[in-house]
């Protein structure tokens, strides 16, 4: 058995495999090295796979446009990390980098999924899973980076339906909306009033009307 | 002109929300808070932000409006 085999059966992910199974995973991994700093990949590009640290220590983080970094999480060896793509099949939810001298296994997408190939319910349950982590990751840039006014615009921008439409016109009260992006009511009250005077909103009686939608996405 | 909604098991009948209507729209009818001159209400949501248990909500309905002349 190779190394990277015997490595593998240290990983949760492939603990439960057999080693014929472990041998053909490790023969279609990658070993890459990256400096201290080195970028491994960045949010938005297209998943090369599964990701596993082998030595050093790796950064995930999410981005501003000004340039402001919220850390996920560190991946030390022997961590898995980039699950969420592999598994939903989008893009990279997050960037990495090197904190240090580093070597990471790349184990393809391809491969991963193969081994949920006999089991469309797990596939399905896994991939639902993996939404849902790439929604919470953005909640937590939404938290991290945008402001209460920006949070409720992007807030009113997602709720908002034309009336007699398809959809039920959804109603919110303040003190739901302050639940909804992490604020409380009174701070929502003044975030109305803001969005309002920027002429992006009319609040006449219980409705909120949705005047100037790329007003309410240029909200900061 | 919709008015906002009093939950009748949780009001308390304090008449907090009679003492802040700015309009004086609201009443306390058989021990409850009632919206008992609804032209009179601006649905400011005084009466939401000031009840203490909760019976009041001022829920906002999320419209879109349609562009007549969307930008391009």
């Amino acid at each position: 058995m190779s190394s990277l085999a015997d490595y593998l059966k240290g990983v949760p992910y492939f603990s439960a495999l057999s080693p014929e199974e472990r041998e053909k995973i490790a023969k279609d991994t990658l070993e890459r090295s990256f400096d201290r700093g080195e970028v491994i990949f960045l949010e938005g590009e297209p998943c090369q796979g599964l990701y596993l640290v082998k030595s050093g220590r790796v950064r995930i983080f999410k981005s501003s446009p000004e340039g402001r970094e919220q850390v996920l999480m560190t991946a030390a060896a022997g961590t898995t990390f980039n699950e969420v793509p592999v598994f939903d099949g989008g893009p990279n939810p997050a960037s990495a980098s090197a904190l240090e001298q580093t070597t990471i296994y790349v184990v393809p997408t391809k491969t991963v999924n193969a081994l949920l190939a006999g089991c469309p319910a797990a596939q399905a349950i896994i991939k639902l899973f993996a939404g849902r982590l790439r929604h919470l990751s953005s909640v937590v840039e939404d938290l991290s980076f945008r402001s209460v006014v920006s949070r409720l615009a992007r807030l009113l921008l997602d709720s908002a339906v034309v009336q007699g439409g398809p959809s039920p016109v959804p109603r919110l009260t303040q003190e739901e909306m302050a639940t909804m992006i992490g604020s409380v009511r009174d701070v929502v009250g003044r975030g109305l009033r803001a969005l309002e005077k920027a002429g992006a909103i009319r609040i006449e009686g219980q409705r909120i009307l949705v005047v100037d939608p790329e007003k309410l996405k240029e909200a900061r | 002109m919709p008015t906002p909604e009093v939950n009748p098991e949780l009001c308390t009948g304090c008449s907090d929300c009679v003492e802040f209507c700015p309009t004086g729209a609201v009443a306390i009818v058989n021990g409850k808070a009632t919206v008992v001159k609804p032209e009179a209400c601006t649905y400011c949501t005084e009466c939401e932000t000031i009840c203490p248990s909760g019976a009041i909500r001022c829920p906002f309905e999320v419209v879109l409006v349609k562009q007549e002349n969307p930008k391009k």
